[in-house]
């Protein structure tokens, strides 16, 4: 079942058109990534998905609900988290909660609040003003904002911008015992490849305000044919070269006993064997397979 | 419209205020800190005008407070969250326009009572000049009307800000302050050029503050200037809302308002 279903979505500035007629569907409990490079049209998807952008043509429906008929009814469904925008940095973690959940006519905001900084390990920052936070420390803070009415759906725009590695990754495991716990479905945006490859379930790729591709993250990778095979020996670079030459495969040496071979995943058994026949000691070999960053790339730079 | 959502936003302005010493500086010592230098400027004024035109001109400047405690309020407020990156947080919650305006002028209301009984302390024990004179029903009506001004002027403002950015955020803080010599504040209309003196008759305030003057003569309510000022309102309230609404429309049209945290 949908929980979000987009129809011929289009925003136009003037006579730029940054969101060109797109239509994807959100289902229950998936995470759904939403990729593409800078100005391809995510986060004017997003603001229009929140309401505060209006688009030109299109429908947003949460729930089989029309967004812009059924705003409010909407809203206390959904909810949003960004590592661009912020809480008021004046006013308490505590202050800061208790304010969204009575927005939210959250029903005992309290027990409610206790529960969620219990669940994300903060309760000693209850009292700490929002501006003193570590970036990890304020990321938690806004999951616990956006968790505070139930909402069935999350928009996530790249929550893990700015955040060092550790703590991205903490975050990202957040948000795995998020989707599990809660059974939340979640549109998320991010220029990290890896991240989207391990959470999301399906991927949209939007360039120049188009949907270019959707699948999974697996199926997509799958498109890109080519595997790097980087292979170290000990001695006997020219035999390498011309049996690689006479089998008709791209390669360079990186160094005098290193070569990179570009070619097609299914050849990579044969390609190894055929050069072990020709007595060659290999005392490493490394197989990159294509990643999602590659998919990305193939896609950012074809436009 | 709920009552829980208008009390989330009073108690969020509540936090930030408490913590916030620009901001109890603007509502409490900037307004009292005015009121005392006019209320020295009427006793040394006294002895060559008279006590009447004293009394007259430390009134307008205690009820020129409520106008600006009550615009301040609402379009500084709103800053606060734009300043922060947390307005977008706020409109993406399921609180209307409505509720929004209402709490901000709720709060308005609330700070300029306490710069109103504040400076109404100040200007009777250290001044001569009691407040309550004027009479509390001619009192409840002034500040409902330059109360509801405030209101208007605010929305409009924000409306610019919503449509421009904070670009001009300087004018929720500035602009009124243009309007106030305007407004007749602490002398009569009859001062002001002729040209000058049709543009204040425009405005809803400048009848407030004539009543006002009157009234520190005479304490009868001058119900032709009381009802202007009201009729005035409505249509300027109408126009704010209207103004209002087409430019935060705009603004989400245009993409503005997901710009305004930068």
């Amino acid at each position: 079942m949908a929980v979000l279903q987009i129809k011929n979505l289009t925003k136009q500035f003037g006579s730029f058109t940054a969101v060109n007629n797109i239509s994807f569907d959100l289902k229950e409990g998936e995470i759904l990534g939403l990729l593409g490079p800078n100005g391809a049209g995510k986060t004017t998807t997003i603001q229009m998905l929140l309401g505060i952008t209006t688009p030109n043509s299109g429908s947003i429906r949460y729930f089989d609900k029309d967004f812009s008929t059924n705003r409010q009814e909407c809203l206390r469904t959904i909810n949003y988290t960004s590592a661009f925008n912020a809480l008021q940095g004046r006013t308490t973690v505590w202050e800061n909660l208790i304010v969204f959940a009575n927005l939210y006519l959250v029903d005992d905001p309290k027990k409610k609040i206790l529960k969620l900084v219990d669940y994300f390990e903060i309760k000693n920052l209850l009292n700490s003003q929002y501006k003193h936070l570590s970036s990890g420390e304020k990321t938690r803070v806004n999951f616990i904002k956006a968790l505070l009415n139930d909402p069935k759906v999350i928009l996530m725009d790249e929550p893990t911008a700015s955040l060092d590695p550790d703590i991205a990754d903490k975050t990202l495991s957040l948000i795995e015992q998020i989707k599990q716990d809660n059974k939340i479905s979640i549109l998320y945006t991010s220029h990290n490849m890896n991240e989207i490859d391990r959470i999301c379930d399906r991927v949209i790729f939007l360039s120049n305000g188009k949907i270019v591709a959707e699948d999974t993250p697996i199926n997509l990778t799958k498109k890109i044919e080519t595997t790097t095979l980087r292979l170290t020996f000990d001695k006997g670079k020219e035999i390498i070269e011309k049996y690689l030459t006479e089998n008709k495969q791209e390669f360079e040496f990186s160094k005098d006993n290193i070569v990179i071979i570009k070619t097609k995943e299914k050849l990579v058994p044969k390609i190894i064997f055929g050069i072990s026949s020709e007595g060659i000691w290999m005392t490493d070999i490394e197989i990159q397979k294509p990643t999602l960053e590659d998919v990305f790339l193939q896609i950012s730079r074809s436009k | 419209m709920s009552w829980k959502r208008i009390k989330a936003i009073m108690l969020h302005e509540f936090f930030i205020t408490k913590r916030s010493l620009e901001v109890i500086n603007d509502i409490i010592i900037f307004p009292l800190l005015s009121i005392i230098i006019f209320g020295f400027l009427t006793n040394y004024l006294s002895g060559t005008t008279g006590l009447i035109i004293s009394k007259q001109v430390l009134i307008g400047m205690i009820l020129w407070q409520v106008i600006n405690m009550t615009e301040y309020s609402i379009a500084v407020g709103c800053l606060w969250d734009v300043w922060a990156r947390n307005l977008t947080n706020i409109f993406i919650s399921p609180i209307s326009n409505l509720e929004y305006l209402i709490a901000y002028t709720i709060s308005g209301c609330v700070k300029s009572l306490i710069v109103l009984l504040f400076g109404g302390i100040i200007s009777f024990y250290f001044f001569g000049t009691n407040l309550l004179d004027l009479g509390i029903i001619n009192l409840i009506i002034y500040f409902v009307n330059l109360a509801f001004f405030g209101f208007g002027f605010a929305i409009v403002i924000l409306g610019l800000i919503f449509r421009f950015g904070t670009n001009v955020q300087a004018l929720s803080w500035g602009l009124i302050a243009v309007l106030q010599p305007l407004m007749a504040v602490i002398y009569p209309v009859s001062i002001l050029p002729k040209p000058l003196q049709m543009m204040a008759y425009l405005l809803p305030p400048t009848y407030v503050f004539e009543a006002a003057r009157a009234n520190v003569i005479d304490k009868g309510i001058q119900w032709q200037l009381i009802l202007m000022a009201f009729f005035l309102n409505f249509i300027f309230i109408f126009l704010a809302i209207t103004f209002f609404n087409f430019m935060f429309n705009q603004s989400k049209k245009t993409g503005q308002f997901a710009r305004l945290e930068g």
